[in-house]
């Protein structure tokens, strides 16, 4: 069994493709003013529906989950197994304040967002303190994801239990309408894609490669390794818990399966393998080409859990760089033979 | 209070069983099987077809062990190859991937094929009173199976020579090689062994309680805690922590109710991972 060679001991890397950020902003600038161009474009074509317009507004929050995880594990490793609770704590928490507290919506969500930006700052700075490593790491915040779950199904009189709670405020204005919502969550995805691009250049994103392509001589070279990794930590978290908040508003229903673990962080994990772990437009190239796929077979029920755990154990052991990278790979490799 | 303490014991000797299996395998491998529950409950979804089928009982849950020992030869034939070309926390991480994809896969495939299947196992006969606790007779064939599973692998490790092949791996990998033990095969065993207990706690636990096709997710998120609270890799540590966490969650359950308590659990599991990395029974490196 190990007459193969050993070649692949480094090929299961947490690195993206992009080992080098661009520097100049027009670089990071125009892909995104592309992105967002040609997805705002997409009402025109499938405006007239409120499904496959509910669908798209889905595609974006998941786009928005899967950045925010990116910022998380793909820059500094931190393996978080809750992106659904925390966007949770967003989505429960600002429907609570608007809902039974009586807070405005834009408090509200401010509120909730702040509130998920402590609890991830708070999981990365107890991993980090006690330096946990990527498995503790992942075990802690699974735990952390059930106990949250746990928590919502207990507190019913306050979250709906099981069959989740209806969100009165912003009933009748935009945020419900059929467009607006997809313009909301779009603005947010590329303002997410901006702050990720963004902290990629600064000396932030330096440390991020750093300390995610050798912890030990990142420390050694004085990069305050426990700090960049809170940093990080808390940036996701405030993406995951603005994202879901907003979504939850737009959305006007919650219930455990919005921001369960099977239904958020899986398909999380499957965008993030699809579109290549670390690299900055992974996210978009991989919510969007699993949502299509997701409504394609949607006919297929159960069967869809089979694909998505097929598709986790595929991308992962053949295609660990993501699948589009590695084909982006294989096209510069024919067109530069000798690369 | 009586009452709840041993249907605690009850409980806590099966978390201790299913998380036997999880945790020798990572002792052992560095792999974390999270598809550990879907094994289980894959089992026992042969079991219930084969007595659906018309065969005896006692066939049926031979069926039920081979189908898990099966799995986790395949496991360890197909997935697992890769990650047994990684060293460190990439293999773990490369293999906890890879088992929440298998685990998915199962329970999505049981979930579309057999949505409502159920194995249930009725142990006739009036319940028998246990310090002053009427106990049903399903409870204690089952705690008697798990007990005797525990001392026979108590033996097993203790005094044969392939446990101590297996127990040598787990200390030094590299010192069992030079010895020429291959730390492979001991991994195969291993993970064969973790399907055939995945598969005879969920016989024994159908005998307490239904398990569905949807107590995957449940079950491995206790074999889970329970590792992490015995310590990875430690078996006596397992036992120790089933039996307080299963008494801890009955009495719990009871008294403020199953969400709280299952929060406490995972509080415990948390805490223990903060406090004393190593479990429960664990040295500090």
């Amino acid at each position: 069994m190990s007459d193969r060679p050993t070649h692949s001991a480094g090929a299961f890397s947490l690195g993206g493709v992009e080992a080098h950020a661009s520097r100049s902003l027009p670089r990071l600038l125009l892909p995104i003013a592309a992105v967002g161009a040609g997805l705002a474009l997409l009402p025109l074509w499938l405006g007239h529906s409120r499904v496959l317009m509910g669908v798209a507004v889905l595609g974006l929050a998941y786009v928005c989950y899967t950045i925010a995880f990116n910022v998380i594990f793909g820059s500094t490793g931190q393996l978080f197994l809750c992106v659904g609770a925390l966007a949770g704590i967003g989505g429960y928490g600002g429907a609570i304040l608007a809902d039974s507290a009586g807070w405005p919506i834009a408090a509200s969500i401010l509120a909730a967002t702040l509130a998920a930006t402590l609890t991830g700052g708070l999981l990365s700075f107890v991993a980090v303190r006690r330096s946990l490593g990527v498995i503790f790491t992942g075990i802690i915040t699974l735990i952390f994801s059930l106990s949250f779950d746990a928590l919502v199904l207990g507190l019913g009189e306050l979250t709906g239990g099981d069959t989740g709670r209806l969100i009165t405020s912003g009933a009748g204005t935009l945020l419900r309408d059929k467009i607006p919502p997809y313009y909301l969550m779009l603005a947010l995805a590329l303002l997410f894609l901006l702050v990720h691009g963004l902290l990629r250049r600064s000396h932030v994103g330096w440390a991020f490669r750093a300390l995610r392509d050798d912890e030990v001589a990142a420390e050694l070279a004085g990069v305050d390794v426990a700090r960049y990794r809170v940093y990080a930590a808390l940036v996701g978290a405030a993406m995951l818990g603005l994202a879901g908040s907003t979504y939850a508003f737009t959305e006007g229903r919650i219930s455990p399966t919005t921001f369960g673990f099977g239904e958020v962080d899986i398909v999380v994990l499957v965008m993030l393998g699809f579109g290549g772990i670390g690299a900055l437009f992974g996210p978009i190239v991989g919510a969007v080409t699993f949502t299509i796929v997701d409504e394609i077979l949607i006919d297929f029920g159960q069967l869809r859990h089979v694909a998505y755990g097929m598709l986790i154990i595929l991308l992962f052991l053949r295609l660990p760089r993501g699948a589009i990278p590695t084909l982006a790979g294989l096209w510069q490799r024919r067109r530069r033979p000798k690369g | 209070m009586i009452a709840n303490i041993l249907d605690g014991i009850v409980l806590g000797l099966q978390f201790g069983l299913l998380a036997v299996g999880l945790t020798l395998v990572y002792g052992l491998g560095g792999v974390l099987n999270l598809a550990h529950g879907q094994m289980a409950v894959a089992a026992a979804m042969v079991v219930a077809l084969a007595q659906a089928a018309g065969l005896p009982i006692w066939l049926a849950a031979g069926l039920g062990l081979l189908a898990g020992g099966l799995m986790g030869l395949i496991l360890d034939l197909t997935i697992l190859r890769p990650v047994y070309r990684l060293r460190g926390e990439a293999r773990v991480l490369l293999s906890l991937l890879l088992t929440l994809g298998v685990s998915f896969t199962v329970e999505g495939f049981l979930n579309w094929r057999y949505a409502l299947g159920a194995l249930s196992l009725r142990i006739g006969g009036g319940a028998v009173e246990i310090l002053g606790v009427p106990m049903r007779r399903g409870s204690l064939a089952a705690s008697a199976i798990t007990l005797a599973t525990f001392a026979a692998l108590f033996l097993f490790f203790r005094y044969t020579s392939l446990g101590r092949a297996v127990r040598s791996v787990i200390e030094d990998q590299e010192g069992a090689r030079l010895v020429g033990i291959y730390p492979h095969r001991m991994l195969r065993l291993i993970l064969v062994l973790s399907g055939v207990l995945a598969a005879l706690v969920a016989i024994t636990r159908a005998m307490v309680t239904p398990i569905d096709v949807h107590s995957g997710l449940s079950i491995t998120t206790f074999a889970l805690i329970v590792t992490v609270v015995g310590g990875l890799g430690n078996v006596a540590g397992a036992l120790l922590a089933g039996l307080i966490l299963g008494i801890v969650n009955a009495v719990a359950a009871d008294l403020i109710g199953t969400y709280i308590s299952l929060i406490i659990l995972l509080g415990a599991a948390a805490l223990t991972i903060l406090t004393r990395p190593a479990g429960l029974l664990g040295v500090r490196e």
